[in-house]
C-alpha cells in the first residue's frame, strides 16, 4: 500500500505540476513533493521487514497482484522493500524535495514543466527501488532515463543535446546488455522458476539450478550472464572506464538534475550490482574478485586523478563521483558484513553528499555565473554561509569523520581489508585508501582558489549572499550527513540486517 | 466441359499488364502518367487475383479485387489532391521536380 | 569520588558547547564568543583537575559509553572513556593551555579588533573539544576520528585570514601532509580491527594485550609473522603520529602554519595538533613496546628530527619561524625518550614543553603586537624594558626550552637523554646513535633560543616600532605569568637526578603513572617490563647509576650552556651583527629548509598534477575518443547511407523494382526453381 501511495503521490504530482502555471510550479511541486517524502518516513519508522528481499527474507510493505504471462513465465506486479531498498528510497524523496528547492533560483524557462519531470523521475526512482519483478524493475529502470533526459536536454548548458544524447544511449545500450543477459539466466533455469520475479530467480541461482541453455552450459552460461549485467550496471555506476557520460552530464545539466543525477542515478547501478550481480551470482562474483576489485581501484585513483585535474568546479564534482562509486563496487566484493553493508552505505552517504556539494556549486553558479575556478577567488568574503557549507560538504567528501563520509569509507575499508574471498585484499585496500589523500588534495586546491584569498570575480555579476530557499536545502544536507556520520546505525542496522544473507553462501564467511 | 482459356494467357497478360506500368513509372515523370501506370499495376494484380479464383474456383480471389478496386478508387482521389497540391507548390506536375522530403 | 568520573565526558562537550554557541550566536555575544570560550575550558580545566585528583587516590575509568555502530555479526565499533593517569594528566594540560589562550586571544584578537571572531572562537572550541576527545578515548578508532577533527580545526585556524593569500596556502598545506600521514593511520587502525577484533588500548582485552598474547603464541597473518605483521600496523599508525608531531619528512607543514593567529600556534605546538601524536604513541605503548624494531625507527626519527629541525632555526630571521623549528625539535626529544623505553621521560618532556612552549609563543604573541604584527626580529630588539612582563616570562621560557640548570625544561630534556644512553648502554648500541643526534641538538637549542631572546629584548631598538612598542594588557600579561610560572617549576614534577642522588622519594610524575591498577595493563611499570622483554631494552652504566647520571646531565647541560653563552656574546650589544649570514651557502641551504619543501611540493604538484593532467588528457582523448568515435563510425555511416534517399520517387520505384527482380532471383536460385 505504502509503496503504491509512494509512487502515485508523486505521480499525481507530476501530472498537476506538469499542468500548473510556471509562475506557482516551483512552490507547488514543493509542496506536493512533501506528501512522498513524509509517508517514506513514515514507512522508515514503521518499517518491520527483515533479512534481504531476494533471499526469502521478510519483505515490508509487500504487494503481489498478477500482471502478465509470458509463455511459462508470470510476469507479476511485485513490489516491496528491505532493509537495503527503504534507505534508497528516502534517500530518493528527501533529494527531490531539496532539489525541488534548490531549482527555485536558476529555473527560469517552463517551469512547470521541469517540476512535473521532477517529480516523475521520482516515481521512475521509488520504483526502481522497490520493484521485486524483474520487468516490472525494467520498466521503472528505463522510465528514469526519459525525465532525465529531457532535463538535461531543455534545461542544460551549452553542449546540453551532446550530453543528453550520450547519456541515453550509453545508458540504454548498457540495459540491452543487462537485459539479455538477465533473461539468459531466466531461460537458463528452465522449469526451475515460473515468473520473472527477482527473488525467484534469485533463490533458484543460489540453489544452483541453473541449466544449459542450447549449447551454453550452466558455468559458461552463469559467467556470460554475469559479465553482461556487470557490464550493463558498470555504466550506470560508473565505472572506469565507461564513465566519460558521467562528466558531460554533470556539467551540462542544471544544478537540481545534477544533484538528482550523482544522488539517486548513479545508486542505481550500485544497487543493481548488488541486487543482481552479487545476490544472484556469488560463485562468479568471487572468481572474478581480482578484476573487479582492480576495476574499482582504478576507479577511485583515476577518478580522483582526473577530478585534480579539472578546473570547473562542477566537473570535479562529477569525476570525484566516479572516485567514491569505485569504493562501493570496492566494499561489495568483499564479500564482507562491513563490505557490502558499507558499500550499501555509502551509495546513501554519497548520494547526500555529492547532492549537497553539486547544490552549493549550483549556489555560487547563480550568484557568479561561472564555475571555473580560475575565475573568481575569495568568494569567502561575500558569501559566508555557502562558503561554510563548501567547505563542510568538502570536508564531509574528504572523510572527516563523523560525518557521513567517513562512516561509509570506514566500514567499506574495514570489510575489504578482512575480505577473504579476494586474494591480495589488504593491498587492495591500501591501494584504495590512499584515494582520501588525493581527494583532499583536489577539494582543498579547489576551495584555496576559489573561496579564500583575496576576492576577484571575472564576471560583471553583483554578488549577494544566497536567499533562503538556496540555504536551507545545503544546511539540512550537512545536517543530515552529520546525523548519519555520528549514529550510521540509523540506517546501517537495517542495511547489515539485509545484507547478511547475501553473504551466506555454504560455509566459508 | 466448357472449353476454357487456359490461366497461363491470364497470367502472361498480368505480366504484360504489369511490365507496362513498371515502365511508365520508371521512365516517365510527369505525375498523372504515374498515377495511371500505378493504376495498370493494381489492375495487372487484379487480373491474376480473378484468373487463379477461377482456376479454384475460390471466390476468395474475386473478393479481394473488390477490395482493391476499391482501395484504388480511394488512392486515386488522395493522389490526384496529392498533384494538385504538387501542382500549386511546384507550378509543375514533373516529380523529380519536388525531390525535397530526403534526409 | 569515582562518581565524578560520570561527568568526565563534559570536558569534552563544554568546549563543545562553546563551539556552538560561538558559531551560532557569537556575532551577537560580547566578546564575540571569548567568554562562552573561557567559561567552558576552564570549565573543563576544573573538572580535569577534579578528575586528575580522582586518579591520584587511586582510581581509574575505562567504560564504553556509546555504541557507533552494534555489528553483532562481526566486531562492534564503540566510544568510551579512558581515564588513567597518563590522560588525566594531559587533559589537564590540555585544558590549561585552552583556557590561557582563550584569555590571551581577548588581547591579541578581540583588542586588536580583527572580524570573524565568532569564526575563530568556535574554531578554538572545537580544537579544544576535539583534542580533549582525543585524550580519553578509549580505542584507536574513536582516537583516530578526534585526531582527524583536530586536524579539521587546524586548517580552518592556520587559514583563518582567509582574505591573504598565504593563510589558506598554508592551511591546505599542514591538513594535506598531515592527511598523508593519516593515510597510514586509517589502513593501521583497519588492521587492528581486523586483526585483533577490537581497538581499546586499555586492560586485558585491549589490543595490545592481545599483540603480546600473538606475539608469545606465534602466530601468523596474511602469511606473515606475528611481528612482522605487528610491527607493520606500528609503523602504519606511526604515520599519523609523524604527520601531526611534524617529525621528518613530514615536518614541513609546520612552520608555514606560522600564518595562523599566533594564540592559535601556542594551541597548536603546546597542547593540542602536534602533540596529538606523541600523545598517541604513549597512548598505546603497550603495543609499541612489543616491537623493537619500530621503537628503534621511532627513537631514530626523533633523535634525527631533534637535530635536523635545530640546525634549520640557528639561521631563522621570524621569531614564530625559530620557535617553529624550536617545536619540531622538541618533538623529536619527546619520539626520541619514546623509542628509547622512557615513557615517563617522554610524558614528563611532553608536559614541560607544553608549559614553556606555550609561554613562549604567546610571548612571541604579546612581542607581535607591540610590533603591530611585524614577526621580524631584526626589526625588533630593546624590547626588554618597555616589555617588562614579557621579558621576564619569555626568558624563563627561552631557558627552560634550551634546558639550563634549574628551568623546567633542564629536567625533562635531561631526563629524556639518560634514558637513551642507560638504554644504549644496556645492550641497545643502535641508540647511541640518536643519542648523539640528541645531544647535538642541545648545543644548537642553546644557541638558537638565546639568539632569539638577544635578537628580540637585548641591543637597541632597530625600527621605529620597537622604540614605541604597542602596550599589552592583562589578558595578555595574565596568561603568561601563570606560564612563566609553571616554566620554572614544571621541572621538579619529576627531578630524577635529585631522586637518584639523595634518595628522596621525588619523581612524582614517574610513581603517577606507574599508579594505574594492574587491571588496565597501562602503568608505567609494565611498559618497561614489556620494553626489557621484547625490545630487550636492559640498563647499562657507566661506573654506577649515580655517575651515568652526572655525566649524562653535566655533558648536556654544558652543551646547552655552550650553545647558549655563544649566542650571548654573538648577539650582545646594541647593534648585533647577523653572523649567520656568514654561513654562506649552508645558511641558502638551511633557510630553504633542506629544500625538503620543494621536492614535497614537486611531489604535490609537479608530479601528482603532471600525472593528473596526463590521465585527463588520455581519458579526454583515448577512453572519451572511443567513445565518440563509436558513435561517430554510426554517425558516418548512416551520413553516407541516407545517400540513397535522392527525394526522386522514380529512383524510389527503380529500387523496389530492382530488389523484387533480386528477391525472385534468390528465391528461385535458392528454392530450386530452375
Amino acid at each position: 500500500m505504502y509503496i503504491e501511495a509512494l509512487i502515485l503521490l508523486s505521480l499525481i504530482g507530476a501530472g498537476v505540476v506538469f499542468l500548473a502555471p510556471n509562475r506557482y510550479a516551483g512552490k507547488l511541486a514543493f509542496w506536493l513533493s512533501l506528501p512522498p517524502l513524509l509517508v517514506s518516513l513514515y514507512m522508515y519508522a514503521i518499517f518491520d521487514g527483515s533479512g534481504n528481499a531476494l533471499l526469502d527474507g521478510d519483505i515490508a510493505f509487500e504487494t503481489f497482484g498478477e500482471w502478465l504471462t509470458l509463455g511459462q513465465y508470470a510476469i507479476n506486479y511485485h513490489v516491496g522493500v528491505d532493509g537495503i531498498s527503504l534507505p534508497l528510497i528516502v534517500l530518493t524523496t528527501v533529494l527531490v524535495t531539496l532539489s525541488i528547492l534548490s531549482a527555485w533560483t536558476p529555473i527560469d524557462d517552463r517551469q512547470s514543466q521541469f517540476y512535473g519531470l521532477v517529480l516523475f523521475l521520482e516515481a521512475s526512482l521509488i520504483g526502481v527501488f522497490a520493484a521485486l519483478d524483474f520487468i516490472l524493475w525494467f520498466v521503472f529502470w528505463e522510465a528514469v532515463l526519459i525525465p532525465m533526459y529531457f532535463l538535461i536536454g531543455i534545461w542544460g548548458g551549452p553542449r546540453r543535446k551532446y550530453a543528453a544524447i550520450k547519456f541515453f544511449v550509453y545508458t540504454n545500450l548498457a540495459s540491452l546488455v543487462m537485459f539479455i543477459g538477465y533473461l539468459g539466466l531466466v531461460f537458463g533455469l528452465g522449469d526451475a522458476v515460473t515468473s520473472t520475479g527477482l527473488p525467484e530467480v534469485a533463490q533458484a541461482l543460489r540453489a544452483g539450478q541453473l541449466g544449459a541453455l542450447g549449447p551454453v552450459g550452466p558455468e559458461a552460461l552463469a559467467f556470460v550472464a554475469f559479465l553482461a549485467m556487470f557490464v550493463g550496471f558498470a555504466v550506470k555506476v560508473p565505472v572506469v572506464p565507461v564513465h566519460t557520460w558521467l562528466p558531460d552530464a554533470h556539467v551540462e545539466a542544471p544544478t537540481p538534475a545534477s544533484v538528482l543525477l550523482a544522488g539517486v542515478l548513479l545508486k542505481m547501478g550500485t544497487y543493481a550490482l548488488l541486487r543482481f550481480n552479487f545476490t544472484m551470482l556469488p560463485e562468479q562474483a568471487i572468481a572474478l574478485a581480482v578484476p573487479i576489485a582492480t576495476i574499482a581501484v582504478i576507479s577511485i585513483i583515476y577518478g580522483a586523478l582526473l577530478a585534480l585535474a579539472q578546473s570547473d568546479l562542477k566537473r570535479i564534482v562529477a569525476y570525484s563521483s566516479v572516485s567514491s562509486m569505485g569504493y562501493v563496487i570496492l566494499g561489495l566484493v568483499a564479500y564482507t558484513v562491513y563490505g557490502v553493508g558499507g558499500a550499501t552505505f555509502q551509495m546513501v552517504a554519497h548520494g547526500l553528499i555529492s547532492g549537497l556539494l553539486f547544490m552549493t556549486v549550483g549556489v555560487i553558479y547563480n550568484e557568479t555565473h561561472t564555475r571555473m575556478v580560475g575565475d573568481m577567488s575569495g568568494l569567502a568574503d561575500k558569501m559566508p554561509v555557502t562558503s561554510g557549507v563548501f567547505v563542510a560538504g568538502a570536508f564531509a567528501y574528504m572523510g572527516l569523520p563523523l560525518m557521513a563520509g567517513f562512516a561509509a569509507e570506514l566500514f567499506i575499508f574495514l570489510g575489504a581489508f578482512e575480505s577473504t574471498v579476494l586474494p591480495g585484499a589488504v593491498v587492495f585496500t591500501a591501494v584504495a585508501m590512499f584515494g582520501i589523500v588525493v581527494v583532499a588534495g583536489y577539494l582543498l586546491w579547489a576551495m584555496q582558489r576559489s573561496l579564500f584569498g583575496p576576492f576577484r570575480l571575472e564576471t560583471d555579476y553583483e554578488l549577494s549572499p544566497a536567499p533562503l530557499h538556496d540555504v536551507v536545502p545545503l544546511v539540512t544536507l550537512v545536517l543530515l550527513i552529520v546525523l548519519l556520520g555520528t549514529a550510521p546505525d540509523v540506517f546501517f542496522e537495517m542495511i547489515r540486517d539485509a545484507t547478511h544473507p547475501v553473504l551466506d553462501f555454504g560455509g566459508d564467511l | 466441359m466448357l472449353e476454357t482459356v487456359p490461366v497461363e494467357y491470364y497470367l502472361v497478360l498480368s505480366a504484360a499488364v504489369f511490365c507496362i506500368g513498371l515502365f511508365g513509372i520508371l521512365t516517365r515523370t510527369n505525375a498523372l502518367t504515374f498515377l495511371m501506370s500505378v493504376e495498370l499495376m493494381l489492375n495487372a494484380a487484379n487480373i491474376n487475383l480473378v484468373a487463379f479464383a477461377f482456376y479454384w474456383s475460390n471466390l476468395t480471389g474475386q473478393v479481394f479485387v473488390l477490395f482493391t478496386m476499391s482501395l484504388a478508387a480511394a488512392e486515386v482521389a488522395i493522389g490526384i489532391g496529392i498533384i494538385l497540391v504538387l501542382n500549386r507548390n511546384f507550378d509543375d506536375v514533373d516529380v523529380t521536380e519536388a525531390a525535397t522530403l530526403k534526409w | 569520588m569515582e562518581g565524578i568520573f560520570q561527568y568526565a565526558p563534559a570536558i569534552a562537550v563544554l568546549p563543545f558547547v562553546s563551539f556552538l554557541v560561538a558559531l551560532i550566536a557569537g556575532e551577537y555575544l560580547p566578546k564575540k564568543g571569548a567568554l562562552a570560550g573561557i567559561l567552558a575550558t576552564g570549565g573543563s580545566l576544573t573538572l580535569s583537575l577534579v578528575v586528575l585528583v580522582a586518579v591520584v587516590s587511586g582510581h581509574t575509568y575505562n567504560e564504553t559509553l556509546y555504541t557507533f555502530v552494534d555489528a553483532s555479526e562481526t566486531f562492534s565499533l564503540t566510544f568510551g572513556l579512558l581515564i588513567d593517569p597518563l590522560s588525566a594528566a594531559m587533559l589537564v594540560i590540555v585544558s590549561l593551555i585552552a583556557t590561557l589562550v582563550h584569555v590571551f586571544s581577548l588581547g591579541y584578537m578581540n583588542d586588536e579588533g580583527e572580524i570573524g571572531l565568532p569564526r575563530y572562537y568556535a574554531g578554538l572550541g572545537l580544537f579544544t573539544a576535539s583534542m580533549l576527545a582525543f585524550v580519553f578515548s578509549d580505542n584507536l578508532l574513536m582516537a583516530f576520528i578526534f585526531f582527524e577533527l583536530v586536524g579539521l580545526c587546524s586548517y580552518l585556524l592556520i587559514g583563518f585570514w582567509f582574505r591573504e593569500d598565504a593563510p589558506p596556502s598554508a592551511a591546505k598545506k599542514a591538513f594535506l601532509v598531515t592527511r598523508f600521514g593519516d593515510y597510514f593511520f586509517l589502513i593501521g587502525v583497519v588492521a587492528v580491527l581486523v586483526t585483533f577484533g577490537t581497538a581499546q588500548f586499555a586492560g586485558s582485552e585491549g589490543f595490545p594485550a592481545l599483540a603480546e598474547e600473538a606475539l608469545v603464541a606465534g602466530e601468523t597473518f596474511h602469511g606473515l609473522g606475528a611481528e612482522t605483521w605487528l610491527s607493520i600496523i606500528g609503523l602504519l599508525v606511526l604515520g599519523g603520529v609523524l604527520g601531526k608531531s611534524a617529525q621528518f619528512p613530514f615536518h614541513t607543514w609546520l612552520p608555514d602554519a606560522m600564518e595562523g593567529p599566533t594564540p592559535v600556534s601556542a594551541l597548536i605546538h603546546a597542547a593540542t595538533m602536534v602533540a596529538a601524536g606523541v600523545y598517541l604513541v604513549a597512548r598505546m605503548y603497550g603495543f609499541y613496546a612489543l616491537l623493537p624494531t619500530v621503537l628503534a625507527i621511532i627513537a631514530f626519527i626523533g633523535g634525527f628530527t631533534a637535530l635536523f629541525a635545530a640546525t634549520m632555526g640557528v639561521v631563522k630571521d621570524e621569531i614564530k619561524q625559530v620557535l617553529a623549528y624550536s617545536t619540531i625539535s622538541q618533538y623529536g626529544y619527546i619520539m626520541l625518550a619514546l623509542g628509547a623505553g622512557g615513557y615517563v621521560a617522554a610524558f614528563f618532556h611532553l608536559t614541560t614543553h607544553a608549559v614553556f612552549k606555550a609561554l613562549l609563543f604567546l610571548g612571541a604573541g604579546s612581542v607581535i603586537i607591540a610590533m603591530h604584527h611585524n614577526e621580524n626580529m631584526w626589526d625588533m630588539g630593546g624590547l626588554k624594558d618597555p616589555m617588562r612582563v614579557t621579558y621576564l616570562t619569555f626568558l624563563a621560557g627561552s631557558l627552560a626550552l634550551a634546558g639550563i640548570f634549574p628551568f623546567s625544561g633542564f629536567w625533562s630534556k635531561d631526563e629524556v637523554l639518560f634514558e637513551t644512553l642507560v638504554h644504549a648502554l644496556g645492550g641497545s648500541p643502535l641508540l647511541l646513535g640518536a643519542y648523539v643526534m640528541g645531544l647535538g641538538a642541545v648545543f644548537l637549542t642553546g644557541f638558537y633560543t638565546i639568539r632569539m631572546v638577544m635578537l628580540t629584548f637585548h641591543g637597541e631598538p632597530r625600527s621605529d616600532t620597537a622604540e614605541n612598542p604597542h602596550g599589552v594588557r592583562w589578558n595578555v600579561k595574565f596568561p603568561l605569568s601563570v606560564l612563566g610560572v609553571l616554566a620554572v617549576v614544571a621541572g621538579f614534577l619529576n627531578p630524577v637526578p635529585i631522586q637518584k642522588l639523595t634518595g628522596a622519594q621525588v619523581d612524582f610524575l614517574h610513581a603517577f603513572l606507574d599508579s594505574a591498577p594492574e587491571a588496565t595493563l597501562t602503568n608505567a611499570g609494565h611498559y618497561s617490563d614489556l620494553t626489557a622483554e621484547y625490545a630487550g631494552y636492559g640498563t647499562g652504566y657507566i661506573g654506577g647509576e649515580v655517575m651515568t647520571l652526572l655525566l649524562g646531565a653535566g655533558i648536556a647541560l654544558g652543551l646547552a650552556l655552550v650553545g647558549a653563552g655563544s649566542a650571548f656574546f654573538l648577539y650582545r650589544g646594541a647593534e648585533p651583527t647577523a653572523h649567520t649570514e656568514k654561513l654562506g651557502r649552508v645558511r641558502t641551504l638551511l633557510m630553504h629548509n633542506y629544500y625538503q619543501d620543494e621536492y614535497q611540493v614537486w611531489l604535490a604538484e609537479g608530479l601528482t598534477v603532471r600525472v593528473a593532467r596526463a590521465a585527463d588528457t588520455f581519458d579526454q582523448g583515448v577512453i572519451d575518443g572511443l567513445v565518440n568515435g563509436a558513435s561517430s563510425v554510426s554517425l558516418f555511416a548512416g551520413d553516407r547511407l541516407r545517400r540513397i534517399q535522392t527525394g526522386v520517387v522514380t529512383n524510389y520505384a527503380a529500387f523496389i523494382a530492382l530488389s523484387l527482380v533480386i528477391l525472385v532471383a534468390l528465391f528461385a536460385v535458392l528454392g530450386g526453381w530452375i
